[in-house]
């Protein structure tokens, strides 16, 4: 037997030999877990990041990774991550950031972007070939920063040169760039719109959280706990094993330890300002304190079969359960921007025969406090249940006090890349300490959406 | 030639042939003579010849008995102009001509017959209130095309009279012994302040228009705010050059759509988007679920002022009030807004056939 099959794979091989004789029979699954995590502070854009680029901040949190469990020099399975905004030349960006840390340049790497979703879909990938016996181990991360977005030149002028640069003649190239006009001289930097639909992710949900009638206040709450839950965090210390210092930045800069509902109350709405039907409240209510800023930093992951872990001696936080991802028919207005993790949970939960009951910790990355309240609300919908997901009725109701509990997105902010990373490491490393100290299992759903009406989740429980 | 094209008001057209389809640079220079003819007719009818068609002259109006025809249109070297409308409108990367392609191509036809000498309306000036166009066979790139087009069902507006240019668009299909009918386009037009007697059993107002909202860029306006818009599911940021644009691509360099002077010369405040780039993009925006073939209707309301943005609501009919037989999908409404404003642009549908 040539390849990594388990002793109890190996016996098996030959019952099936007779079918497909050349190939032995997979081996069964095995265990995927979380080792830990590192990521740098994360920072508002135009701050402390703002000269950063993607490759030198994914650097730094691979690097701090390296550092925290002695991975010099290792030759891992593979690092997977990526960046929703990305330069051209960074076509290798993971690869590359591989080259510049220390860990074996034999390390593989490749890159992955599925919008907000792209930290937890790499570790997705990288967790499922873990538990193939494909790889031993595995980094997982991503990286964004709107800082240091890429700037591309505008459509006419793009052409214009593409043109020149065919030409054969001189006088080909001329008449190619002299089709170049003066308003195609402007600079386009990226946009947060939908493509399809011309409408910012902040329209779509202001539409979203019309519908479901999630108010101001509801938002506000969340938008505080966020901040007072990851203030209370870092306070305790929480976050001295989970983040490196980057750039002078020891903690998250946008945490506002001080808001409250007074001072998010007196913020006006910035997204939803044209909304109101017949059927749909006028005030809008979505403001820059219940979205989520714009902001620069990374995260990586690190995953191993248990087998690596113990013999590299490193602790193992939590198991990578399972995972699904999602995606919605948003583009005429029949299901909402983001809210696919509320289609991929219930599958999720079905084929590992839980319920929401069965969850101890919900991650729901807070895009908007409202993406948090609207999945929350669709999940007790009967109605909504039956019609758009095909249960039987509503799916339950989740203990607020067990969402978020250490601050998300709204108070720790929000590069996207970066996003599934910062989550899952925590994630982890909360089951561990609660399983430590209740001495019984404790299990995560993590779920994040994404633009294009994509959404990815998972499933975690203590090791 | 045999053809003889029948009006849908009765009547069989005279077919005059034309070599191939007319340049609308041209014929917007022709119909711009024409218009101050006529008005120049309107304005001074006592005096002989001056006005020089027989309707102005007359007193009555009436339009000419004639279809246009152009045969062995080739669509093969279409490539690029295909390429660059569907680039403008969204439509996606492919082989098939889109309606308002097809739209494109039979204008100039249509606005051919709008210049003639004896048509009676003056081509600029006139509202674009409606249009109901039937993709009834794909049309593939490189493929021959036969184009007519011609004027019929003229009928009184509150505001004046209207009128309908027809185009169709025939396939000249080897196989077929007849060029195969693939596409109708009924474009409906308003011309303020003329006037026709009723015809018995002629349709009053526009052609299907929703009340309130069937009157053009000048027409009767419903009060700002008093309408109460959907929940949009997108937006259109339409930067200044949009007519520009538009009109590279399709001809259509009417001055009301080409800058702020040449618009307030007709008494826009800034320039106006082409009606038929606002449809053809709704159009495209409705995505493969339209099929292959399918019905697509408009009717103007307010025109879009550029630079500006409109808001739209792009969305499938509800299974339950369509056909009850489940045979066809029952399509899409369409619905552009301005939403400060609360006003509508315009309205309208994509029917799969």
């Amino acid at each position: 037997m040539a390849t990594r099959s388990t002793a109890s794979a190996a016996k098996t091989t030959g019952t099936s030999a007779r079918t497909t004789p050349s190939t032995p029979d997979a081996p069964a699954l095995r265990d995927a877990v979380v080792v830990g995590g590192n990521r740098i502070p994360f920072s508002r854009a135009g701050k402390k990041y703002a000269d950063a680029s993607n490759q030198e901040m994914f650097t730094a949190a691979l690097e701090g990774l390296v550092a925290r469990f002695g991975l010099q020099g290792e030759r891992l399975g593979e690092v997977v991550g990526g960046a929703v905004l990305k330069h051209s030349r960074d076509f290798n960006l993971i690869r590359e950031c591989v080259l510049g840390s220390s860990l074996s340049p034999q390390t593989p790497a490749y890159d992955l972007q599925q919008a907000c979703a792209t930290g937890l879909e790499a570790a997705i990938a990288v967790s499922n070939k873990i538990r193939l016996g494909q790889i031993e181990s595995g980094i997982a991360g991503g990286t964004d920063t709107v800082s240091d977005a890429p700037i591309a030149v505008s459509e006419g002028l793009r052409r214009a040169l593409l043109d020149a640069s065919h030409a054969k003649t001189l006088q080909q190239r001329l008449k190619a760039l002299a089709k170049v006009r003066p308003g195609d001289l402007k600079p386009l930097s990226p946009a947060t719109d939908e493509p399809r639909t011309g409408l910012s992710m902040g329209e779509h949900q202001a539409i979203t959280t019309a519908r479901w009638g999630i108010t101001r206040e509801a938002q506000d709450e969340i938008a505080l706990a966020s901040h007072k839950n990851l203030a209370k965090a870092w306070e305790a210390g929480f976050f001295d094993d989970l983040v490196t210092p980057f750039r002078g930045l020891t903690r998250d800069d946008n945490l506002r330890a001080d808001t409250s509902m007074e001072k998010l109350a007196k913020l006006k709405p910035v997204f939803g300002k044209h909304l109101a039907t017949a059927d749909v409240p006028a005030e809008p209510t979505m403001t820059a304190g219940n979205s989520t800023p714009l902001t620069d930093g990374a995260s990586a992951v690190l995953l191993a079969s248990r087998e690596w872990a113990e013999n590299h001696d490193l602790p193992v936080l939590a198991r990578f359960v399972d995972a699904e991802t999602a995606a919605v028919d948003f583009v005429h207005g029949h299901e909402g921007l983001l809210m696919a993790p509320v289609h991929a949970v219930p599958r999720l939960l079905a084929r590992n025969g839980l319920t929401l009951d069965d969850i101890d910790l919900f991650e729901i990355h807070e895009a908007f406090a409202s993406t948090v309240l609207t999945t929350l609300a669709a999940w007790e919908d009967d109605e909504y249940c039956r019609t758009e997901l095909g249960l039987d009725g509503a799916l339950g109701k989740v203990d607020r006090s067990k969402v978020n509990v250490n601050g998300s997105s709204l108070a720790a902010g929000h590069p996207f890349a970066a996003t599934g990373g910062r989550i899952l490491a925590s994630a982890a490393k909360l089951v561990s300490q609660r399983a430590a100290e209740t001495g019984k299992p404790v299990r995560a759903l993590i779920s994040v959406c994404a633009a294009g009406g994509l959404g990815a989740t998972a499933i975690i429980e203590s090791a | 030639m045999t053809a003889v094209v029948t009006a849908t008001d009765g009547g069989d057209l005279d077919v005059e042939t034309l070599p191939a389809l007319p340049g609308l640079g041209g014929l917007y220079a022709r119909g711009a003579a024409s218009s101050g003819r006529i008005a120049a007719g309107r304005a001074l009818p006592a005096i002989p010849g001056i006005g020089g068609g027989p309707a102005a002259s007359e007193g009555v109006i009436a339009l000419p008995r004639v279809a246009y025809r152009v045969a062995g249109v080739e669509t093969a070297r279409m490539g690029e102009h295909l390429r660059d409308y569907q680039r403008l409108l969204h439509e996606p990367g492919s082989d098939s001509l889109p309606a308002g392609f097809l739209h494109v191509l039979a204008f100039p036809l249509a606005t051919a017959v709008m210049v003639r000498g004896d048509f009676p309306l003056p081509l600029l000036g006139m509202v674009h209130l409606a249009n109901d166009v039937s993709l009834t066979r794909p049309v593939v790139l490189g493929e021959r095309l036969e184009v007519r087009a011609w004027a019929e069902n003229l009928r009184p507006h509150r505001r004046g009279v209207q009128v309908d240019l027809v185009a169709e668009v025939r396939v000249e299909d080897p196989s077929a012994a007849e060029p195969v009918l693939a596409w109708r386009g009924v474009s409906t037009y308003l011309a303020k302040g003329f006037q026709v007697p009723d015809a018995p059993g002629a349709a009053q107002g526009s052609s299907g228009a929703v009340s309130g909202t069937g009157s053009g860029a000048e027409g009767d306006r419903e009060p700002e705010g008093a309408w109460v818009p959907p929940l949009p599911t997108g937006r259109w940021v339409l930067p200044a050059g949009t007519g520009r644009a538009y009109g590279a691509i399709s001809g259509d360099r009417n001055p009301i759509h080409m800058s702020t002077l040449s618009a307030k010369a007709f008494g826009f405040p800034r320039a106006i988007a082409h009606g038929m780039y606002t449809a053809a993009r709704a159009l495209a925006e409705v995505g493969p679920a339209r099929g292959a073939t399918y019905r697509w209707t408009v009717e103007f309301a307010r025109p879009v002022l550029l630079p500006g943005t409109v808001d739209v609501a792009i969305t499938p009919v509800d299974a339950t009030e369509g056909a009850l037989d489940g045979a066809k999908p029952p399509g899409f409404t369409y619905l552009g807004w301005n939403s400060g404003r609360r006003t509508r642009h315009f309205t309208g549908t994509v029917t799969p056939l």
